[in-house]
């Protein structure tokens, strides 16, 4: 197809109608724009009532406080509108008379967590930064024992029904009303595992207008507002619960609130009133404080004129599949720290120096105690010895990991050099299992996939992970690859044989066998199609097994070990079929060898594998096994399993004594002597019939054509020839004879007939 | 010996050491994330928390990449050097004045940081500068100029007969001179101080006023050097020996020879033509390495 001018803009008009995606706030429709319009006024209106609240007064319309959880209890059909009759809006105490939480949590609260003698001793101190991830576990305390609160999702943010619909519909609609109400909204495991993973949110950007962040909080040594992601589940994983929210982090006292945020519960106006959860009226200060933090959170990030159409469905669909939490979290102090020590400690973790701040010893972010309660769908939920390292921390450790990996590439390249001038020539490269190294190929190439991937998603680690995907896919695509070619051109001549014949050393010494063989006198392709057909085998190999690598880790826990346990043990195999290889290349043992005699004839029949390469293989790929499975505070938080481990340790040694035994006691010494078939022997007598076709000289001598000197042949018809050494010539399948020295310098290069081309059986 | 220089790094096992390792320093260093560790600065290490280490390593790294390229270019025009001092004599005068531009730019540094009360002289340079500054002075010193050239710069498109002409008169050092410039400016007043007290330390090394030059050499590392001089010596009898099979005998056939004319026996011919012992010439790693691309 020609381009000219007009199909050039014709592609890029439609290019862009592909691309192009709606700006700005992502509305597309007037039902959209009405939605959205609903949306702001509601959160505008909401936040006009907020700025008129006192930490002395109740909440008023107020999206998910309307209701308290005592108004529930007196009348369990309440309908959450504003104003109720007789609910007393003047005041506000911290019992469930006003709050949406029963008594006997915020006196949990009282007692447990947040507990009074943390603001008596205001010796205690806390680290004023704490991302980082923290794991630990969750036990359900009950999910029946309180009354779920009513909260109703305003009818505007459901989708159209008809494509004509411009205006949203009004009202409300309640939990009870969803079709798939109940399956996300209970948590039905005892014990769980949670992870919590914290970032700080100090500064916020007008998300519209895509500037960069500002700075907003001007009372940062007080408050911290942080970004949650909570992950918690069943200890088999088969019951999954996430939540993203944000949260304000009281640096003085250690406090953690979150507060879930969706069109059923605008939880952010409500945190002044839950952070004061623990003083009955009295902190005015701490609430006006707040008040100011959420002020200046609201202003800065322009909330109301920022939001978008992905706001708007994001807080539908966090109402509707997912229970609203309020959590308390209470943070171990740092006492042995000054606060000047933790200024230098956060320092050093943030723009490393070499300050003198000890970073080894840093204590691990903990939570003394924590408890997420959830007042729509009641249920409470205890946190226990959740604990982690800080980010920055992590990080360093992955990074120091990655750097450890860097090396053992690198000694992996090395010793696959080695590897490759040990078996220089085709008739060597020929004896290596094609198998063996597809396999080592394979978990390479994935690697550095992976490798690759992750340094997308990581982009504080890119340095390390891109250039360990780097040496991992040197290692793997240039050298194993090139590697591979070799073995598989040198094999190449072996294809359509069965592996009977390959273990009789393809012997045809039927006339039969020899004239088929004549026909098929295949020409091995050059190295360059060889070469495209690995590297497009080895791509769609590595397409697939990344991808399944990759999906395996969202899989059920009970299913994705046995996939791991068994590709793991599948990829630690990969000695067996080079086993298998030298059972059919029948070399001989070291015993043999030694009784044998001739240095070309040892030279043939040594292992084609370095022993430093099998065991420095064997111990580079399986230092990182070992280590995911036995260190339990591994990077990646993997379970530990020793037993597995041994397992596999005991199963690459049985291979690698195999290798050991086979190359001492010969390659097929664990087969039953019946089970050998007769292998090929270059060394037979000749007939007289035969050798006529040669032009035989009268007295029984043929020219060898490699030297054109002459060669004494021993004639099995002609007694006079008896005397004459059958050791000292050699007949290859195809019926032509050399001098035994001639032909085997010749096979340590070529598998070939020097003159018919036809290929031959290696020694 | 001819005029020019040969291109590449054959026979230069130090210079390429310096190059390499200019290069890898820097790399590991901010893969691993401790650049870091390479900042000499006076207020807070070493005042406040006496990091004395960082005054034995600062010479060691870069941390900046344009100063990475630059001395590793300058590096490789110092090969001059190695080829007039030799391998190992050339190492041991590198290290002479890592030391001493070492002792004396810390040295200086405490000295005025702690005598003057304002603090003038905070940082010191990071990289390789003064050890490269201090043997500017010996290429300078040593290395011949052999042709000069003139630029001449002339106004464009002017009428006049006797237009007024600029001359610019460069040498074949105008290369290392300008690398050099760009290196001392590229860090600033701390580059050009670092790097002037440095160039300094190279003559008092050249002219005695720091001893060492003649006597001091490092121990330890000299037999990696006589190796290779020898092996420079007779390349063509070192290529022999690498066809033939085993290394210890490249004597082997004169003597070989010799007892065979004393037994007067010529029945077992040379071993060395044995076809089967050396089928296959051996071929070093980094042939192996590049036949890995070429086959």
């Amino acid at each position: 197809m020609e381009i000219d001018g007009n199909t050039l803009i014709f592609i890029v008009i439609i290019l862009f109608l592909f691309l192009s995606s709606p700006g700005g706030d992502g509305v597309s429709s007037q039902y959209e724009f009405n939605q959205l319009r609903s949306l702001k006024s509601q959160w505008s209106f909401e936040y006009d009532s907020f700025q008129n609240m006192t930490f002395n007064s109740n909440f008023q319309n107020v999206t998910g406080f309307k209701l308290s959880y005592q108004d529930v209890l007196s009348d369990s059909n309440i309908n959450a509108t504003f104003p109720l009759p007789s609910k007393d809006y003047d005041h506000w105490e911290q019992n469930q008379n006003y709050a949406v939480l029963p008594d006997e949590i915020i006196n949990k609260v009282k007692e447990n967590i947040w507990t009074d003698s943390d603001r008596s001793s205001d010796t205690n101190v806390f680290p004023s930064n704490i991302p980082g991830t923290l794991l630990g576990e969750i036990d359900l305390v009950s999910n029946d024992k309180f009354e779920q609160i009513p909260m109703p999702i305003s009818k505007f943010f459901e989708p159209p029904t008809e494509f004509s619909d411009t205006t949203p519909p009004s009202g409300d609609t309640y939990m009870h009303n969803w079709p798939l109400y109940g399956e996300f909204h209970n948590v039905t495991f005892e014990v769980g595992e949670i992870s919590i993973q914290i970032t700080h949110k100090d500064t916020v950007s007008d998300r519209l207008s895509q500037s960069n962040g500002k700075l907003f909080n001007s009372q940062a040594d007080k408050w911290k507002v942080l970004s949650l992601r909570i992950d918690f589940s069943d200890k088999n994983e088969n019951e999954k619960h996430f939540m993203t929210t944000n949260a304000i982090y009281d640096v003085q006292r250690g406090r953690i609130l979150l507060m879930t945020q969706s069109a059923k519960f605008h939880s952010l106006l409500a945190i002044p009133h839950y952070m004061g959860l623990q003083y009955q009226n009295e902190d005015e200060k701490m609430f006006n404080s707040l008040k100011k933090l959420v002020k200046e959170y609201w202003t800065a990030s322009n909330f109301v004129e920022s939001l978008t159409m992905t706001d708007l469905l994001e807080l539908y669909d966090n109402a509707k599949f997912k229970c609203e939490y309020i959590g308390f979290l209470q943070l171990e102090p740092w006492n042995k720290y000054t606060p000047d020590q933790l200024k230098m400690i956060d320092d050093e973790l943030n723009w490393p120096l070499g300050r003198p701040a000890n970073l080894s010893s840093l204590p691990p972010l903990k939570l003394k105690s924590g408890i997420l309660y959830s007042p729509d769908c009641g249920i409470e939920l205890n946190l226990n010895n959740v604990k982690g390292k800080r980010y920055e921390l992590q990080m360093r450790s992955i990074r120091n990991h990655l750097l450890l990996g860097i090396g053992l590439f690198a000694a992996q390249i090395y010793l696959l050099l080695c590897q490759m001038q040990h078996t220089n020539t085709p008739s060597r490269v020929n004896k290596i299992s094609f198998y063996c190294f597809s396999m080592i190929n394979l978990v390479d190439g994935s690697l550095a996939t992976l490798y690759f991937i992750a340094a997308s998603v990581l982009p504080q680690l890119y340095l390390p992970l891109v250039l360990s995907s780097f040496a991992c896919f040197i290692l793997a695509s240039i050298f194993e690859t090139r590697y591979l070619i070799s073995v598989y051109s040198s094999q190449f001549n072996e294809r359509n044989v069965s592996i009977f014949t390959l273990l009789r050393g393809n012997s045809n010494d039927s006339e039969n066998n020899r004239a088929t063989n004549a026909t098929d006198n295949f020409i091995t392709p050059d190295e360059a199609s060889i070469s495209g057909t690995i590297y497009g085998r080895l791509l769609f190999m590595l397409i697939c097994f990344t991808l399944l690598t990759l999906s395996s880790t969202s899989w059920p826990r009970n299913i994705r070990m046995v996939f791991e346990y068994v590709l793991i043990f599948i990829f630690n195999s990969y000695w067996i079929p080079q086993i298998f290889r030298n059972v059919i290349k029948g070399t001989q043992g070291s015993r043999q060898r030694r009784s044998d005699g001739s240095v070309s004839q040892q030279r043939q029949d040594e292992m084609p594998l370095l022993w430093k390469f099998i065991i420095g293989t064997t111990i580079i790929r399986t230092l990182p096994v070992a280590y995911v499975f036995t260190y339990s505070s591994n990077v990646f938080r993997h379970h530990k399993d020793v037993k597995f481990v041994i397992i596999l340790c005991l199963w690459l040694l049985f291979q690698i004594s195999i290798l050991y035994l086979q190359s001492i006691l010969g390659a097929r010494w664990f087969l039953p002597r019946m089970a050998i078939p007769e292998g090929y022997s270059y060394h037979r007598a000749m007939l007289s019939k035969e050798l006529l076709e040669h032009g035989v000289s009268s007295n029984f001598t043929v020219d060898c054509s490699i030297c054109m000197s002459e060669i004494a042949i021993y004639v099995d018809d002609v007694p006079e020839t008896h005397d004459r050494d059958i050791q000292s010539f050699m007949v290859t399948p195809c019926g032509h004879i050399f001098h035994t020295h001639c032909l085997e310098n010749w096979m340590s290069y070529k598998l070939q007939c020097p003159v018919c081309r036809s290929p031959l059986p290696p020694l | 010996m001819s005029m020019e220089m040969p291109t590449g790094l054959f026979q230069f096992p130090v210079t390429k050491l310096c190059m390499i390792s200019t290069g890898a320093v820097a790399l590991a260093a901010s893969v691993s994330n401790c650049k870091y560790l390479f900042i000499a600065k006076y207020d807070p290490f070493i005042s406040q928390y006496h990091q004395y280490y960082r005054l034995a390593i600062f010479q060691l790294g870069c941390i900046n990449e344009t100063d990475v390229a630059l001395i590793i270019l300058i590096w490789y025009q110092f090969r001059s050097l190695e080829r007039l001092m030799g391998s190992y004599k050339y190492l041991s005068i590198l290290s002479l004045a890592f030391i001493y531009t070492t002792f004396s730019l810390a040295g200086l540094n405490i000295l005025l940081n702690k005598l003057l009360p304002w603090k003038i002289w905070n940082s010191l340079s990071t990289g390789s500068l003064p050890l490269v500054l201090s043997m500017f002075h010996f290429f300078k010193e040593y290395t011949p100029e052999i042709y000069q050239f003139q630029v001449l710069l002339a106004q464009p498109w002017s009428k006049k007969a006797n237009k007024k002409q600029h001359v610019w008169h460069l040498n074949d050092q105008f290369l290392v001179n300008t690398l050099i410039a760009l290196l001392l400016l590229n860090q600033g007043l701390v580059g050009i101080t670092c790097g002037f007290i440095s160039w300094l330390c190279g003559v008092f090394i050249d002219k005695g006023l720091f001893p060492g030059i003649e006597r001091w050499r490092l121990p330890l590392v000299k037999k990696f050097f006589t190796h290779d001089s020898h092996a420079s010596r007779d390349v063509a009898r070192d290529n022999y020996r690498e066809s033939s099979d085993v290394g210890e005998e490249i004597n082997a056939p004169i003597r070989r020879y010799d007892t065979a004319e004393a037994g007067n026996t010529n029945s077992d011919a040379l071993p060395l033509d044995d076809e089967n012992a050396n089928d296959e010439p051996q071929r070093s790693l980094g042939v192996q390495f590049l036949d890995t691309f070429r086959r």
